[in-house]
Order: C-alpha cells, then sequence, then structure tokens
C-alpha cells in the first residue's frame, strides 16, 4: 500500500454529519395509533388481519394520510412525511370521500392546534368546541388540501393478471414519478387475499402440467413477492396489506375466554398457544415468509362516547413481534381514535 | 426472424406460451437469457413489445383529487325511493357501488328492489336492469309505486318501459347476461348516447344463485361467487351503474341471531352492507347498516309499509 493509499485510509470515507443526514433519511418512523406500539421503517411489511367489517381499509387511509401530509406547512406542523402513497385496491370497494372527508379533518385539528386555539379546549368541553366550527375563523389551505391528495395514488385491479401487470410496471412509473421530485413512502394493498379463491381454481384447473408455470395460486403469489422484493430493494417503502379473513373463526372470540385459557395452562403450553394464530392462515408460505410484522383485529363489543350513538370497537393485537398489549378503537369521523 | 419465433425460443427454454406465463416470470431471468442466445437482438426486442403489451393492458394511477373529480361528475346518488333509506344513506344508493339488502324471507327485499327501480325509471330518467331469479317481479306493484298526479297512463307506460326484466335461475346464465350487458355498454358509451343510459342493476336475488354452488369445502363454488361479485363491481364502477342486490339470513344455533347467509367471503365483496328486518305485527320495516364504505355501522331507521302509493317521496 502506497502512502497515498494508507493515508486515505485513515482519513475515512464520510464524516459524521454526512453519515448521520444520509441514515436520518431512512430513519423509522412511528405511525398514528393504532399502528404506533412498533415503529416501522423502510423494508418493513405490515400484514393486518381481519374479518369483514374490521375497520381495516380505515387505519390503511390513516397511514395513507400520515404519509401525504407533509412535516410543516406555512408554519403550521402537521406530522407527516410528504411522500407518496400507493394505494392498489383490490378489493375495488375504495371511497374516496372518506379519505377526503379524514384528510380535512386532520388539516382542521393541525391548524386550530397550530394556531393557538388549544385554549378553546381547556375553557369548553370538546363536544362545544367542535359544534361551534362555523364560529372560529380556522379554515384549512385548500391549496394544502390539493398538494396532499395529489400525493395519493390509486389503482384497482380485477384480477391476479392485471395485479401482475401493475407490479411488472410499478417501478418504472415510481421512477417516473421520483423525477418529479416526489418520492414514494409507503405502498398499500388492500386486501392481500382477494383473488385466493379464484386462484385456487385456476390451479386445480391447470392441464398442461409438463415443464410450464401455470397461473396458480402458489405461483402468482410467488412472483407478487417476488416483484415486490425488487421495488423494495430499490426504494424505500414500507408496504402495510390487509387481508381479510375467508374463513369463519370455529373458536369463541371473547376476549374474557383467551385471558381465561391463558390463565389456566401458565405452566408449559403459553408458548405453543401463543404461536397458534388466532385465525386459520390462507396465504401461501412464500407470502408468510415475506411479511415481517403482523396484527390481527378483532371485534369487541359496543363503546358508549358521550352522548353521541354508540360505535363499534374493534381490538388489535399485535402477533408479530408479539406484544401482550391489546389496543381498542373506535372510528369515528375523524379516523382511528384509541379508547 | 419474427415474432413467432422469438416466442418459439421462449417457448423452447421457459414454456412461455401465452400471455400469462409471461407475467409469472422474472424479466432479468428473461434478458439475461436472451443475452446468452445466439438472436440476442430480436429476443431483447421480442421482451420489449411484451412489456409494452403489458403496460397497454395497465390501467392509469390515479390522484386523489382526479377519483374525486370522477365521483363528483358521473357517480350520482340515486334517491331508493324511500325517504327514510335516502336519509339513513345520505342521499340513498351511489352508481360505482354494490349494496346488498340481507333480510329473512318476506322482510320486503323484493318490495324495495321493485320501489327503487320504480324510483330511478321515473324520477331519474335512467333505465333498470332487473335480474329475478325467483320470479316476483310483478309490473303491476311497480306501477303502484309510481307517483305523478296528470297523465298517468302515459306516465306508467314511459316508465315500464325503461324497466327490463330478465328471468334467470342459476349463476351459468347470470354470467351470460351480464357479459353481455357489458358488451352493450361498451359499445353505447363508443356512441355517446347519453339519453336514458343505464342507471340501476338489481339482482334479486344473488343468494339464490350462489347457494347451490356453495357446498362443501372446494374451491369452485366460492370462485365463481367472487368472480360474480367482482363482475358486478367493474360494470357499476366502469359504467357509472348502482348496483343493488339481496341475500336471505341464516340463523346460526348457538347465538341464536341470523346473519346473512352467502359466509365469510362474501363480506368483503359489497360497498354497502343492509339489513331489513320486519315486525309482522304493526308492518314496520327496520333498515340497518351492517357495513359502510363511509359510515359507521349500527345506525338504523324505521320505514312503514306501503300498500299503495300513499308516501310518494
Amino acid at each position: 500500500m502506497g502512502e497515498h493509499e494508507a493515508r486515505d485510509w485513515i482519513r475515512g470515507d464520510e464524516t459524521a454529519k454526512q453519515m448521520l443526514s444520509r441514515v436520518l433519511g431512512d430513519r423509522a418512523f412511528l405511525l398514528l395509533p393504532p399502528l404506533h406500539r412498533v415503529p416501522l421503517r423502510a423494508g418493513n411489511v405490515v400484514e393486518i388481519t381481519g374479518s369483514s367489517p374490521t375497520a381495516k381499509t380505515q387505519i390503511l387511509i390513516q397511514a395513507a394520510i400520515t404519509c401525504i401530509l407533509p412535516k410543516t406547512w406555512n408554519g403550521v406542523h402537521y406530522g407527516g412525511l410528504g411522500k407518496l402513497a400507493l394505494f392498489l385496491d383490490l378489493d375495488c370497494r375504495f371511497d374516496v370521500l372518506r379519505l377526503s372527508d379524514m384528510l380535512k379533518h386532520r388539516l382542521l385539528e393541525a391548524n386550530r392546534i397550530g394556531n393557538g386555539a388549544w385554549w378553546q379546549l381547556e375553557e369548553s368541553n370538546v363536544k362545544t368546541w367542535r359544534s361551534a366550527q362555523d364560529k372560529s375563523k380556522i379554515v384549512y389551505d385548500e391549496e394544502l388540501y390539493v398538494s396532499c391528495m395529489k400525493r395519493f395514488l390509486y389503482l384497482r385491479c380485477y384480477d391476479s393478471l392485471e395485479l401482475l401487470s401493475s407490479l411488472k410496471t410499478l417501478h418504472y412509473r415510481i421512477r417516473l414519478q421520483e423525477e418529479c421530485g416526489s418520492q414514494v413512502g409507503v405502498l398499500m394493498i388492500d386486501s392481500i387475499g382477494a383473488f385466493h379463491w379464484t386462484d385456487r381454481l385456476s390451479s386445480s384447473l391447470a392441464l398442461d402440467k409438463n415443464n410450464r408455470k401455470s397461473l396458480s395460486l402458489t405461483n402468482v403469489v410467488e412472483t407478487i413477492v417476488q416483484e415486490m422484493k425488487k421495488l423494495m430493494q430499490v426504494h424505500s417503502v414500507v408496504v402495510i396489506a390487509s387481508k381479510a379473513t375467508i374463513y369463519e373463526e370455529k373458536y369463541p372470540t371473547n376476549e374474557n375466554n383467551r385471558k381465561l385459557s391463558s390463565n389456566n395452562d401458565r405452566s408449559g403450553n403459553a408458548s405453543s398457544k401463543a404461536q397458534q394464530p388466532p385465525f386459520r392462515e390462507f396465504m401461501p408460505s412464500s407470502w408468510q415468509a415475506f411479511v415481517t410484522h403482523k396484527i390481527f383485529i378483532r371485534k369487541s363489543g359496543d363503546h358508549q362516547s358521550s352522548g353521541q350513538q354508540s360505535l363499534s370497537a374493534y381490538s388489535l393485537e399485535w402477533l408479530q413481534p408479539q406484544l401482550s398489549s391489546i389496543d381498542r378503537f373506535v372510528v369515528d369521523d375523524s379516523g382511528v381514535v384509541i379508547v | 426472424m419474427g415474432f413467432q419465433q422469438v416466442l418459439f425460443s421462449f417457448n423452447l427454454v421457459f414454456s412461455i406460451r401465452f400471455f400469462e406465463d409471461f407475467l409469472l416470470h422474472d424479466l432479468y431471468e428473461l434478458a439475461a437469457f436472451a443475452e446468452r442466445q445466439a438472436n440476442a437482438d430480436r429476443l431483447k426486442e421480442g421482451i420489449t413489445v411484451m412489456l409494452s403489451l403489458v403496460e397497454v393492458k395497465c390501467r392509469p394511477w390515479l390522484n386523489g383529487m382526479e377519483l374525486l373529480e370522477d365521483l363528483q361528475r358521473n357517480k350520482h346518488t340515486l334517491s331508493s325511493g324511500d325517504k327514510g333509506t335516502d336519509s339513513l344513506l345520505q342521499g340513498g344508493l351511489r352508481e360505482g357501488q354494490l349494496t346488498e339488502l340481507v333480510g329473512p324471507s318476506s322482510s320486503g327485499k323484493t318490495q324495495f328492489c321493485m320501489q327503487a327501480a320504480a324510483s330511478v325509471a321515473e324520477k331519474q330518467d335512467g333505465s333498470v336492469f332487473y335480474i329475478d331469479t325467483g320470479n316476483s317481479f310483478s309490473a303491476r306493484r311497480i306501477a303502484q309505486f309510481i307517483c305523478g298526479s296528470s297523465d298517468a297512463a302515459a306516465l306508467r307506460k314511459r316508465v315500464l318501459s325503461r324497466i327490463s326484466c330478465h328471468t334467470v335461475y342459476d349463476i351459468y346464465t347470470v354470467f351470460d347476461t351480464l357479459q353481455g350487458l357489458e358488451v352493450a355498454l361498451k359499445s353505447q358509451v363508443k356512441m355517446n348516447v347519453n339519453e336514458c343510459r343505464l342507471r340501476l342493476l338489481v339482482v334479486d336475488s344473488v343468494s339464490s344463485l350462489i347457494t347451490p354452488i356453495l357446498g362443501g369445502s372446494g374451491s369452485q363454488g366460492r370462485a365463481l361467487m367472487v368472480a360474480l361479485g367482482y363482475l358486478l363491481k367493474k360494470l357499476a364502477h366502469e359504467h357509472n351503474i348502482a348496483v343493488l342486490v339481496t341475500n336471505h339470513t341464516v340463523g346460526t344455533g348457538e347465538n341464536g341471531k341470523t346473519k346473512p347467509a352467502l359466509g365469510e367471503t362474501w363480506k368483503s365483496i359489497p360497498h354497502v352492507r343492509l339489513m331489513l328486518s320486519r315486525d309482522h305485527r304493526n308492518n314496520n320495516c327496520t333498515i340497518s347498516i351492517l357495513k359502510h364504505t363511509s359510515m359507521p355501522s349500527g345506525q338504523t331507521v324505521r320505514t312503514m309499509t306501503r300498500k299503495d302509493n300513499q308516501q310518494c317521496v
């Protein structure tokens, strides 16, 4: 090694400042409740499972809003990422009105808090404050609203072939968007098991089996996982997928029952019981291995909020990483609220 | 070296014979394979052509503002003919959405469907495609739902001419009918005929079509059910139609509560699910929301059944 090279070797590749600025760009971010327990960073794949209806799409929309809001705008702090949110709608049930309403609510709330209107909260109670919306002159920024809505990209697929076609061309389209300056933050899929039965039928009907990769369930899911892995190598995205259960739960879903049973066999069997998922898994193993975080949501009775009619409450449980706490939440006009 | 020969080479090594096969293979693998062959350039051209075919097949990504515009311009809300239901659903049945009405037998589902058909045909200048699986469609009953004071006969004739009723008894005929409808709608779009377009599609009842094929744990029945659901949703979204289907209930032994038929998979298919229950003592119907895309579930409204056209919206 010459003297010149030795000096280079000692000098180092980058300063600490450069390293921090590089690493902080890809920092883990905490999403809004109810996904707030575990920090998610680029490269994570989150799967939210629940029967229908359990507010899975509402959680996705809330995560999308956190992604598309900017961090600050005109001096008001919104706490978002300011990145693109891609929404692949396999369920074909997405309602853009709901997204628009939730976004407006978030903008209004942030504006109120940002403009020092919190003292109004202290004086009167929350209900009369909300009904006095017309009296307050605080309005959300229309330009910000439009720029946020434009950061939400949506595509619907009616079958597996369309899904595969979209995934194959996704990388190129993201590149086009990135040339306009915006980065992709989160890719959402609603819901991943949508074509399960039709794909299973085509795998049982596959005739020509010699050496030909047929359009079977495992092949389709493998290709989906492959394409998404390639995407995640190049772009730093978090993948959030919702999954609707397609088999009914045969066992009672009472939370009390589960607590009783877990108390009874504390010795020995507790760990094996914890490993069993509370629903019947139907996705192929290639998808199960791809997922890094798992959440399960079930209905948990009704919740009586002050004055208004009772809303259905849901309980959310982290299966992977296994957390012992269970969050309960309701869905109201402004989105998901923990109770 | 033609495109056929390119495909032939692909076929030899990867057994790619159809477009679908191409989607299942890794593009980089194919490109690497192409590099190794003698006719590398032609093969790579072939891959590019296939990719462009894939691009053509893909829909464009829409952003939030474009979605809102499409909603406000094309997807209007149709009154269901009943004031209570309209106020519950914040307007009524929405074009582009699949609404399911669940209820035990003789709770008034068919009446609701016919009332909605009459309302759309009369007041909203739209035509109705009514698929009847149980021989319960009655033109006379629809005529009773028509309000309107002057020139009753001509009005009735015009309204009834806008409702086309198709009797089908099994799911395969329904697929045939709906695919024929899809073709007809696509050609209409090209001709830009705006007068009296199709606004409402009713399937009464979808459960009687699907329950016979759902038996056992095989996937054929459920696959057909999912395919039918997606065909209905596609028709609704692409052609701005409101789709209304009815479903019956099954009772569960342990809980004692009735639940909708067609199982767990069907729950994820409709946009809006409504439960209709009738109190036979005083003929009060109660409609409650089981699921809605933008409203919380659990809200209910009580309506009265009409013997004749006393209550007009």
